[in-house]
């Protein structure tokens, strides 16, 4: 219950810190999503059984702050949440290189998700600029974010299980 | 008799009071003070050196006292200028926001058929593909959906959702939005719409109409979403194809919209909601 709490207020600021400042930290047109490496993040320290609820509730809070539809943080934290527990078990133990992989191939279906919504709302998508000023830096930023990302939830981790990091 | 009253002692008295008459003579007159000076002079710089060495070395023993209390007097006027400093900084962002309020009040001024509630922009939209702002007032300031939102300078966009104390704006540059505009000089109408890189440009001009770059766009009033005769932008660039209908331009907001810090939201205008007439 303690950590449900502690990984709720800090999600609430990363998402105060998103909205008033990682927003407008933009290369080209792109701009990194904290929320989204928080998650990462978390979902490879957090083991509990019963993460999938917090995850409801982080894509509840997008939901609530952001213009997309309510499925693409559902899907993308879903997935994020899915993928963590393969790379736990299955293919690597090394921290620092799964929250890469799993940051990359996140903020990738993010993308893809974002503009096949654009897609089906027949928004006039002009897909290489989309995909060189908007999605490319998007990815570039949130590779670049992931490292103190990992750092910052690593001391939330500390008071969130007092019992030990695993990760 | 006059032997007498030339005795050498005589003399040698009527000599010395000669050159003492003429000494002082020449001393009143001011002939002899370069003389005064340059004799004096050596005798100044050495009461000089004196003196400073004297002051040394009263300093030398008095120091401790004095810089205990410079010391203390130093920290009192640092802290005084830091607090001063900190005034100053909270002063310069009064005047900035007042600056900001002040300019929207005259675009509210000089443009009285509108009433307006002016907010302050506290967030941005967290996905890059969109373009949307959140603002400081909702429901509870009397803002309704589809309200229009305005700077000073133009157009911003219109409320898309809002709950008691906030409200999303979808910004006019939003992929999804669209405005419909009049060109000043040509007197033609037009479509403006955003992207997802936060670019905005012209479409649905007829290919026989020649734009001027610079031209200036304004709402029209069609469609019933905006009021008409908002400034919206100035035609950057034309690009017509052949074997089109249409032709395309670039256009230069007059809106900064990555500096949004306040905007003005016009509460007297009721958007028409004509999706369910579009086929």
């Amino acid at each position: 219950m303690w950590s449900y709490l502690i990984s709720f207020a800090s999600f609430v600021l990363m998402a105060m810190l998103q909205m008033s400042v990682f927003s407008q930290w933009k290369i080209l047109s792109g701009s990194a999503d904290i929320l989204l490496l928080f998650v990462v993040v978390w979902c490879l320290y957090d083991r509990s059984k019963r993460l999938w609820l917090l995850i409801i509730v982080m894509a509840g809070i997008v939901n609530f702050i952001s213009a997309l539809p309510f499925y693409i943080p559902l899907i993308v934290y879903f997935f994020i949440y899915r993928l963590s527990r393969l790379i736990q078990t299955r293919i690597m133990q090394s921290p620092l290189l799964g929250i890469i992989v799993l940051t990359f191939v996140a903020t990738l279906l993010q993308v893809i998700l974002n503009m096949a919504y654009l897609f089906i709302l027949r928004t006039d998508l002009a897909f290489t600029s989309a995909l060189v000023e908007v999605a490319l830096p998007s990815i570039l930023l949130n590779m670049l974010l992931a490292i103190p990302m990992y750092a910052i939830v690593r001391e939330i981790a500390y008071y969130a299980f007092p019992k030990g990091v695993e990760a | 008799m006059i032997t007498k009253l030339f005795t050498p002692k005589n003399i040698r008295n009527l000599i010395i009071t000669l050159v003492v008459v003429g000494v002082l003579f020449l001393a009143i007159s001011g002939y002899l003070t370069p003389l005064f000076s340059f004799s004096v002079s050596p005798f100044i710089s050495a009461q000089s050196w004196l003196s400073q060495r004297y002051l040394a070395f009263n300093d030398f023993f008095n120091s401790p006292r004095d810089m205990a209390t410079l010391r203390a007097e130093n920290t009192r006027l640092e802290s005084e200028v830091a607090m001063l400093q900190s005034e100053v900084v909270a002063l310069q962002e009064n005047l900035a926001q007042s600056d900001i309020l002040y300019t929207l009040l005259d675009f509210a001024r000089t443009n009285p058929e509108h009433e307006y509630v002016a907010a302050t922009v506290i967030g941005r939209e967290i996905s890059p593909f969109l373009q949307y702002v959140i603002i400081d007032k909702g429901s509870n300031d009397g803002l309704r959906h589809g309200m229009p939102v305005v700077t000073q300078q133009g157009l911003v966009g219109r409320i898309d959702a809002l709950i008691s104390d906030a409200a999303r704006i979808q910004m006019i540059t939003d992929a999804n939005s669209t405005v419909n505009v009049k060109l000043q000089t040509a007197g033609v109408e037009g479509l403006v719409r955003g992207s997802v890189t936060g670019e905005i440009s012209l479409d649905m001009v007829p290919v026989d109409i020649e734009i001027q770059i610079g031209d200036i766009l304004m709402t029209s009033g069609l469609g019933g979403t905006y009021p008409a005769n908002i400034f919206v932008g100035q035609i950057f660039s034309m690009q017509s194809k052949q074997n089109v209908l249409f032709q395309t331009g670039s256009i230069q907001p007059v809106v900064d919209f990555s500096n949004l810090s306040a905007v003005l939201v016009i509460t007297n205008f009721d958007s028409v909601d004509i999706s369910p007439l579009v086929p």
